[in-house]
């Protein structure tokens, strides 16, 4: 089956894209869609500021193409931002002021919802090895970790 | 103008392998690297024969288009696959990278590609016209060159259920997570008895190709332990020549030093 | 209300729900794209420039294009804007292509090619050619009395190696010429350096230049100087395409040409006599690359604390920045301490070794106090905690007992542990803030009672929007979103000097504290006001002279105790941080989340400095890695215990206490990482950074 029209599901509804099918989702996500909360860090996968969910799981838009989600469902930080599972993220996060340049902070809270929605009650190792793929310089990682334990304990059977 | 094709079939895929100039496209999380939006891609994602995980007797077929996370999740992925691959990259490019796109990279650093050498698995590739059975030492010619046709696609990796139990595993990057391979080793050991039925190494990103070598392990098969801790020294000594890293940024006396090292470890942690 | 008391960041939503925006993220409607074409060579003249021919609106901005000078101001005036006859390092600007479709753009930049005649380039420190950008002497006492009286000399050297910034959000500039002006936007630290070097290089007058600060996403000093670079050359574009042009770099592009911390090569020389050190003859080198930019401040920190922080009444002190065919070397958080306090604490844990006494207590013997002189004939006026912090890390980290314990190891796994305790000079070396910056503030009180920070200090992450409104915010008992603070406009806000230096809380957030009160005493509702304050020099400094390097070279200090421990496994050289502990005196923390998250991330930078982080270079000085697949930042996974204490030691001069925090805590981290690993590998080791390779070495030796 060949198709020129690439139809994707993008944070909940229904859209189309004519372009190449290897353009890659990060530009098409940027710059078709303006959605700049997927930031662009590297171009090859490293550093997870791209990051978006495809079909629940966690992807560097950087690294796909866009024929990879046609028929697919994307969710990027704007989708996201509108939720109770972000709203519980939002909250633990500020309680330990995690965000300071906030680069990676998109990326880290898809992360982070990735991490819950397989574990609800994740150990700090667990969340560990859920955010090594996405880089952060400034914090240290110890207020993300703590904010990511934090809102699985508050979060109320929200995961 | 196409530039994307979505077969829905293996038979459909290999079609339009044969047919289509078109890259093929697993997890791409290595194709995007360098990735050119004119490219016309083969995206194999839809494709059920390239997804399954089964056994039989002899073999647990892995398809080609596997995830490393579904391997992970995966109840008959075998333990020595589950650990090397968990340990490749981080989270996002293990849900969409695929154990054949590993290996039709056809890097040395592969860490799928490690494992399916030292359990000496063997592919089966198709084309639409035929299908063949290879060996993964076979497979690899030299330094990303592979023995795949232009028109085959690699469907699965059939890992010989023998001896899979009993093994040891290290990948050394250079940090803790999300690390290319600066060395690592794989290897299997089975002792029956109190004699040796299979003893199986493998070294990846030392050479142009992963390390195999059965002849030097054959040497340790069907001895007993005190008979193989008897022929240790020439064991270590014969892969101390065998072993000629390839230099590049990271010193070649580092990776053999690891190597070494390695090896010696797998022969102590089976008492020998 | 403490003030320390933590809040709910101003910036934290926008920065959560994707909606800030960061230079990349301006919509491109109506804007050109840039991308600069670079010297493959690392020395040589260039002859002539191959162009392939341009569609239409497309176009080459190169340096016949530069209105004004050719000449990005950085300090001096010898970077140019774009290249002039000679390439002086792989990397080196020579033009950009501009025109509407980013990939067309690409493509003519892959057409380019240029004819060069290849000169000898410099690439080693030590090379007799090398020409020396600055070169400093200072000292005092009889430095060649206590060597010639000395019971043992010691003689040894160390090395630093480059380090990338490696902020996740990479450099990016957007010009936009309009009504006579030219508005450079983008991500930067410090607006007035920009407007000052636009200025120049457009040949305008001040007024007709605009910088605004983006959301940027870190800097850590790497976007100190460089963007001044990088908004000239779109300010030439945008001026000679007549529309707004914009260059985003790649993040290859940006790990190989854009300034990093500066290698250094110590030689450091001490005479001991009775058991005590009583002189120092300090040697310095650093490598500045290919422009001097900010090697000469650079120098002059890492020279004051060449001797850390022992009291030294003996000292001399001899400093170079040199100049190789490299990429220019900049400005990093620590800016040229964290290489001679390596340095220096290495030195005395060697000493110690030879003397068979215990390193601590060794160093513990020669710690200054409150009173003492600096290196520079300056004072301690205020406490030196670090006596108490020593113990404050100890019980935390178990330190002595894990010193004791970590001996004659023989087993696959060895581990080590080791301290480190150094200063941080707080606020610009000298009289900078005096005679240079002369730092002006305002407050603006609306009608509605609302009130706006007016300041030019940029927040990068280190959260200046949360804690100079609360400095407002607490002084005028105003609820904290009442207090406006957005990013700076040059056109807007005055000039209270550059985002580095540890000086933006202590200095600036003082003017702020001192204007809000100003703003109180006054306070008429319904009132539209705007009140001033300037900056004025402390009375207790001893006034600091450059040409002598003599008085109070900062006004105080932040301190740092750190331990580390390590386990090595020889088997494969990698190393297990076990644990990471701080502790960190920056007086009174401004918002505490804050401070310690700043504290945080500071101590792991460090921590990749001396371990993981490896610039290489060939032989011709081109950097081979450039990625972050392999230059290797820590991840969540590399340091899961680390520990920050934080020791309060109030400033009086800073408000509500506060003194320099952002550079302090990475300045230890490398001292006590190679201490740890020095016992572990039962060797004396004097480089940075130490890799799993470097193990194997230090292994082998032992084994063969």
């Amino acid at each position: 089956m060949n198709s020129n029209i690439i139809k994707f599901i993008l944070n909940g509804n229904e859209v189309s894209y004519a372009g190449p099918a290897g353009a890659r989702l990060l530009d098409v996500l940027r710059e078709e869609f303006r959605l700049t909360g997927v930031k662009c860090g590297c171009s090859e996968g490293e550093c997870g500021a791209c990051a978006v969910i495809i079909d629940g799981m966690l992807a560097n838009s950087c690294m796909v193409a866009m024929g990879r989600i046609n028929g697919s469902h994307v969710m990027t930080i704007e989708g996201y931002a509108g939720t109770e599972r972000f709203a519980a993220l939002d909250k633990a996060y500020a309680s330990v002021s995690a965000v300071q340049c906030g680069f990676c902070i998109p990326g880290m809270i898809l992360a982070s919802e990735c991490i819950l929605s397989k574990t609800p009650h994740p150990t700090e190792e667990q969340i560990r090895d859920g955010i090594s793929g996405n880089l952060c310089r400034c914090t240290g990682y110890n207020a993300i970790v703590t904010a990511i334990m934090s809102a699985s304990k508050e979060g109320n059977g929200l995961w | 103008m196409v530039n994307g094709y979505y077969p829905q079939s293996l038979k459909e895929a290999l079609e339009l392998r044969a047919a289509c100039d078109a890259v093929p496209y697993s997890g791409g999380t290595d194709l995007m690297i360098q990735s050119n939006e004119n490219t016309n891609y083969l995206f194999l994602h839809n494709v059920p024969e390239l997804k399954r995980v089964s056994e039989n007797h002899e073999y647990i077929r892995i398809g080609a288009g596997c995830t490393y996370t579904e391997l992970i999740d995966h109840p008959l992925t075998p333990a020595i696959l589950k650990e090397a691959v968990s340990q490749i990259a981080a989270p996002a490019t293990r849900n969409f990278g695929t154990v054949g796109g590993n290996i039709g990279n056809g890097s040395a650093k592969a860490d799928s590609a490690l494992i399916f050498f030292v359990t000496d698995s063997i592919l089966r590739l198709a084309s639409s016209k035929s299908e063949r059975l290879l060996p993964i030492k076979e497979f690899y010619l030299g330094r990303k060159q592979l023995a795949l046709a232009p028109d085959e696609l690699i469907v699965e990796i059939l890992i010989p259920k023998t001896s899979l139990c009993s093994y040891y595993y290290k990948k050394v990057g250079a940090r803790n997570a999300q690390a290319i391979s600066r060395v690592c080793f794989a290897g299997l050991m089975d002792i029956v008895d109190g004699r040796i039925v299979k003893c199986a190494t493998a070294f990846g990103a030392v050479s142009e190709v992963v390390l195999r070598l059965p002849d030097l392990d054959a040497r340790l098969t069907g001895k007993t332990i005190a008979e193989a801790k008897a022929a240790r020294p020439e064991f270590l000594k014969s892969y101390e020549q065998a072993i000629v890293p390839i230099s590049g940024r990271i010193s070649a006396e580092y990776r053999k030093d690891v190597c070494m090292n390695l090896l010696g470890d797998f022969l102590d942690t089976f008492g020998i | 209300m403490n003030i320390s008391n933590s809040v709910t960041k101003k910036d934290h939503l926008p920065k959560m729900n994707g909606k800030a925006l960061y230079v990349a993220d301006y919509s491109t409607d109506g804007i050109l794209f840039g991308r600069l074409f670079y010297s493959s060579k690392t020395r040589a003249r260039i002859l002539k420039v191959n162009i392939p021919v341009l569609p239409e609106g497309y176009l080459t901005v190169d340096k016949n294009d530069v209105p004004g000078e050719n000449r990005v101001h950085i300090v001096m005036d010898d970077t140019p804007v774009f290249v002039d006859d000679t390439v002086e390092y792989i990397g080196d600007p020579i033009l950009m292509v501009v025109g509407p479709d980013e990939d067309e753009v690409a493509r003519l930049l892959s057409e380019i090619t240029v004819d060069y005649e290849d000169l000898t380039p410099v690439l080693d420190i030590s090379d007799p050619d090398a020409t020396v950008f600055f070169d400093y002497h200072y000292g005092k006492g009889d430095v060649d009395k206590a060597f010639s009286e000395a019971d043992k000399v010691y003689t040894e050297k160390f090395r630093t190696g480059r380090q990338e910034q490696a902020y996740l959000e990479p450099q990016g500039m957007i010009a936009e010429p309009h009504d006579g002006r030219i508005t450079v936007h983008g991500s930067l630290q410090c607006p007035y350096y920009v407007h000052g070097a636009v200025a120049k290089a457009m040949g305008f007058e001040a007024s007709r230049v605009q910088i605004k600060q983006d959301v940027t996403g870190g800097g850590f000093g790497g976007k100190e100087a460089f963007p001044s670079i990088l908004a000239c050359q779109v300010a030439v574009a945008a001026h000679k395409a007549g529309k707004p042009v914009r260059v985003i770099f790649g993040r290859r592009e940006d790990m190989e040409f854009t300034s990093k911390r500066h290698p250094s090569l110590c030689t450091y020389k001490a005479a001991v006599k009775d058991g005590r050190i009583t002189a120092m003859d300090i040697d310095v080198m650093y490598d500045g690359g290919a422009y001097t930019t900010l090697s000469a401040v650079v120098l002059q920190r890492g020279i004051i604390c060449a001797n850390g922080i022992y009291k030294m009444d003996n000292l001399r002190v001899h400093g170079r920045a040199i100049k190789t065919n490299t990429v220019p070397s900049g400005a990093y958080r620590g800016f040229g301490a964290p290489q001679t306090f390596f340095a220096v604490e290495m030195m005395m844990d060697h000493i110690a070794k030879d003397l068979k006494v215990e390193a601590l207590a060794f160093k513990q013997a020669h710690i200054v106090v409150q009173g003492d002189e600096t290196s520079t004939g300056g004072k301690y006026h205020f406490p030196v905690p670090v006596p108490e912090m020593i113990e404050e890390v100890d019980k935390a980290s178990n330190f002595r007992e894990k010193k004791k314990k970590y001996v004659r190891q023989t087993g696959r796994y060895r581990r080590g542990i080791g301290m480190s305790m150094v200063f941080h000079g707080a606020g610009f070396t000298g009289s900078g803030e005096r005679d240079f910056i002369k730092a002006v503030v305002k407050l603006h009180k609306y009608a509605d009672g609302t009130v706006e920070v007016l300041a030019s200090n940029a927040d990068i992450g280190q959260g200046l929007k949360t804690t100079f409104s609360k400095i407002v915010a607490h002084e005028l008992n105003m609820p904290l979103e009442r207090v406006i603070f957005h990013n700076p406009d040059t056109d807007r806000v005055p000039d209270s000097g550059p985002t580095v230096a540890s000086r933006s809380l202590m200095i600036v957030g003082e003017l702020l504290r001192r204007a809000s009160i100003n703003l109180l005493s006054d306070w008429v509702d319904g009132e539209d006001r705007i009140v001033e304050e300037h900056f004025t020099e402390p009375d207790f400094i001893i006034p600091f002279y450059l040409d002598r390097f003599h008085g109070d070279a900062y006004p105080t200090y932040a301190w740092s105790v750190s331990a580390i421990e390590v386990e090595v496994d020889t088997f494969t050289g990698l190393s297990k941080i076990l644990g990471a502990w701080g502790s960190f005196d920056v007086g009174t923390p401004i918002d505490m989340n804050i401070v310690v998250g700043q504290m945080e991330g500071g101590f792991l930078q460090g921590i990749g400095y001396a371990s993981i982080e490896q610039i290489d270079a060939d032989r011709k000085g081109r950097i081979r890695n450039n990625s972050f697949s392999d230059y290797i930042i820590p991840t969540s996974m590399d340091v899961p215990n680390l520990n920050v204490m934080m020791h309060i030691e109030k400033y009086p001069l800073g408000p509500y206490g506060a003194k320099g925090a952002g550079e302090i805590p990475l300045v230890g981290a490398p001292g006590a990482y190679l201490e740890a690993m020095e016992q572990a590998l039962e060797a004396n080791l004097n480089y940075i950074p130490f890799s799993a390779e470097d193990t194997m070495k230090v292994l082998r030796g032992e084994v063969k």
